[in-house]
């Protein structure tokens, strides 16, 4: 029984990241996108877009950060 | 039915689904930048030459990973990896290989070819920046490629990893770091898709400002980048520590 546990476990490890990393990933490409588009609009500016853009996509991040958090407990403390 | 037949059942599943999901993002991708081209053509008869250039260029490498998940299904059936000594493992991780190449090329697929349609939108547009744009959209390319690499990776280790054993939480951690690599492409392959696709369209309107955008574009690809490594380092712990 216990090792049916440890294979769910598994599993579960693999669609947690998996899953986890598809929505960071999406998400801070747009960000990026526009990004890029609002520095080709006022390029004075860069500076603050950039700044913006990181803080935002480091949010974005945390999703997946989460998702590697609850993986690797399930792969290491499970 | 014994084991043997079950793990000709695993590689024929993983086959299928390595060539059958992955051209769900290829054919769509092509069809964007192809779709676009078009559309630029309609726009600047002139530009025909560098337009077909560049479409047949995107569309070469939006290829690569449907050509991946062909060559690993090819492996699958022909390459000899159905070995008689396997066990449940052999069959969990045939399956995994599969599966990985199939679902991690969807989203590549999806983001360059919304890069290179991007691009041939973009020729559309500035016909005189056509060599500025095919190198900023093979740049983009590149780093959305990344991630199906990744899933390749995952794919020949899965395939090649000894897997006589019958253990049931091995065989479920070959196909967990399948499905976290494989759908953990998707995000980021897409994403990055999107930034190089609107760093592109940036550049085609405001050709002076590309080195700023180009710049903008590498910070915002390798953040994006990020989820896909941690989805590689989980799929490299489940199949070498657990």
């Amino acid at each position: 029984m216990s090792e049916i546990i440890r294979a769910a476990a598994l599993l579960g490890a693999g669609l947690c990241m998996g899953m986890g990393a598809l929505g960071p990933g999406l998400g801070e490409g747009f960000t990026a996108g526009k990004a890029c588009e609002a520095i080709s609009r006022s390029p004075e500016n860069a500076g603050l877009i950039t700044r913006t853009m990181l803080v935002g996509q480091a949010v974005s991040e945390s999703t997946g950060i989460y998702s590697l958090v609850i993986a690797l407990l399930l792969i290491f403390a499970v | 039915m014994n084991l043997v037949d079950f793990i000709s059942i695993a590689s024929y599943l993983g086959a299928a689904l390595a060539v059958g999901i992955s051209s769900v993002g290829a054919g769509i991708g092509e069809g964007f930048i192809a779709a676009n081209a078009t559309r630029a053509l309609m726009r600047q008869p002139k530009a025909s030459d560098s337009l077909l250039r560049t479409m047949l260029i995107g569309q070469a490498i939006t290829e690569t990973g449907a050509i991946f998940s062909l060559v690993v299904a090819m492996l699958l059936l022909f390459g000899g990896m159905r070995d008689s000594n396997g066990g449940w493992q052999m069959v969990a991780s045939l399956f995994a290989a599969g599966l990985v190449m199939g679902v991690g090329c969807v989203g590549t697929g999806l983001g360059i070819g919304y890069t290179g349609g991007q691009a041939c939108k973009g020729i559309g547009r500035q016909p005189r920046e056509a060599k500025l744009l095919t190198a900023n959209m093979l740049i983009g390319q590149a780093l959305s490629e990344t991630s199906a690499v990744f899933a390749l990776v995952v794919s020949i280790l899965l395939l090649y990893s000894t897997s006589a054993g019958n253990s049931i939480a091995k065989s479920f951690a070959f196909l967990g770091a399948a499905l976290s690599m494989g759908l953990g492409t998707f995000g980021p392959g897409l994403g990055i898709g999107v930034v190089a696709g609107k760093a592109i369209e940036a550049i085609s309107k405001f050709p002076k400002q590309s080195p700023l955008l180009t710049r903008t574009m590498f910070v915002g690809a390798a953040v994006a980048e990020s989820t896909s490594i941690y989805s590689l380092v989980v799929a490299f712990l489940l199949i070498f520590v657990s």
